[in-house]
């Protein structure tokens, strides 16, 4: 059972997934070729506590970093480090903050300097499913229908999803239930309710679906070695429909509640 | 940053069931049975029945196999009969 969140606890969340959302607009900027990985980490973070937040991956499960970098092949949770940035990489930022209590948790798969036009157009439609996740989140939908909308538009674009790791429920924890996956079928699952939060996130394969995860124990990469992306947004259900915490809300002003 | 899928909340996974052998003792109301169980000191359970299990009428004297979880140990499931 996922938390329901007030109105004023879904303002907490916004200015969260603002902070995060920002910052990674800021990365996708600095992402060039012959940037350490590394150096996109440090930028995060110090960005995020510039903002009076906290990183909310640090440390979380023993994670090392502030920022997850998955570069081409690799799928999420990859570890900033030493390797620098080169032209044509497709490069996949994942953050998180906590302020004031309340988790942001976002993700967008970026190009480096030149980029195949096969890559171009996996970017493309992992961000569409990603959006046509988020438009089923109405009232009375289930959890099942955000994943059977994302699995349908990247498997009609001819990709593959990857069914190991799954979107979430966020609020006073980075994961709360329910689990979030991006495929299986419409009509199952936990029903959403206004006040729910669910970080949805897509990770796309041009290949097959298969990832594995390397010896550092988080890096997940495809079996077969294709190259994947991953979007993700933290998405608060109203009334009204899909409210993307990191946007304003988008159905007119001054609202006391969104029940 | 996704989570890992499968597994109960935050990680705590969900304890394995032990299926024990036992004797229905009596019919109680609401679909359950007293079962008595055939290890250790003989234990009695309260039991409701499994889909597979009810398409049969259970009867007082029936051998069946009773499935406990940790989480209380006066209750268990029928999961199927023995012969």
């Amino acid at each position: 059972m996922s938390v329901q969140k007030s109105w004023a606890e879904l303002q907490k969340m916004h200015r969260a997934c603002r902070i995060v959302v920002e910052t990674l607009e800021a990365l996708a900027g600095a992402a060039a070729p012959g940037v350490p990985t590394r150096e996109l980490d440090r930028m995060a973070r110090e960005r995020i506590e510039k903002e009076g937040a906290k990183p909310a991956f640090l440390g979380y499960r023993g994670y090392p970093a502030t920022l997850c970098i998955s570069v081409n092949e690799e799928v999420v949770h990859g570890i900033p480090g030493d390797r620098k940035l080169r032209d044509g990489d497709i490069v996949g930022l994942d953050l998180g903050c906590v302020v004031d209590g309340f988790y942001g948790d976002a993700a967008r798969t970026v190009g480096v300097g030149r980029v195949s036009e096969q890559a171009r157009r996996l970017m493309r439609v992992t961000e569409e499913a990603l959006r046509a996740g988020i438009a089923t989140c109405h009232p009375g939908k289930r959890v099942g229908d955000i994943g059977h909308a994302v699995q349908t538009h990247a498997e009609g674009q001819g990709y593959s999803v990857v069914r190991e790791f799954v979107g979430h429920g966020i609020g006073t924890r980075l994961h709360e239930e329910p689990q979030v996956p991006n495929y299986g079928p419409p009509g199952r699952r936990e029903r959403l309710v206004p006040g729910m939060c669910l970080a949805i996130e897509p990770m796309i394969n041009v290949g097959g679906p298969a990832v594995r995860v390397l010896e550092d124990g988080w890096t997940a990469v495809t079996v077969d070695g294709s190259l994947s992306a991953h979007f993700e947004l933290s998405v608060a259900v109203t009334a009204e429909g899909p409210w993307v915490l990191s946007d304003p809300y988008p159905y007119g002003q001054g609202r006391e509640s969104h029940a | 940053m996704p989570r890992p899928a499968g597994g109960g909340g935050s990680g705590e996974s969900v304890p394995a069931a032990v299926e024990v052998p036992g004797t229905v003792l009596e019919s109680l109301p609401n679909a359950l049975y007293r079962v008595q169980l055939e290890t250790e000191g003989r234990p009695l359970v309260v039991a409701h029945v499994s889909g597979a299990a009810s398409l049969r009428r259970i009867l007082p004297g029936e051998a069946v196999v009773v499935e406990l979880l940790p989480y209380d140990a006066g209750r268990g499931r029928i999961v199927r009969r023995r012969f």
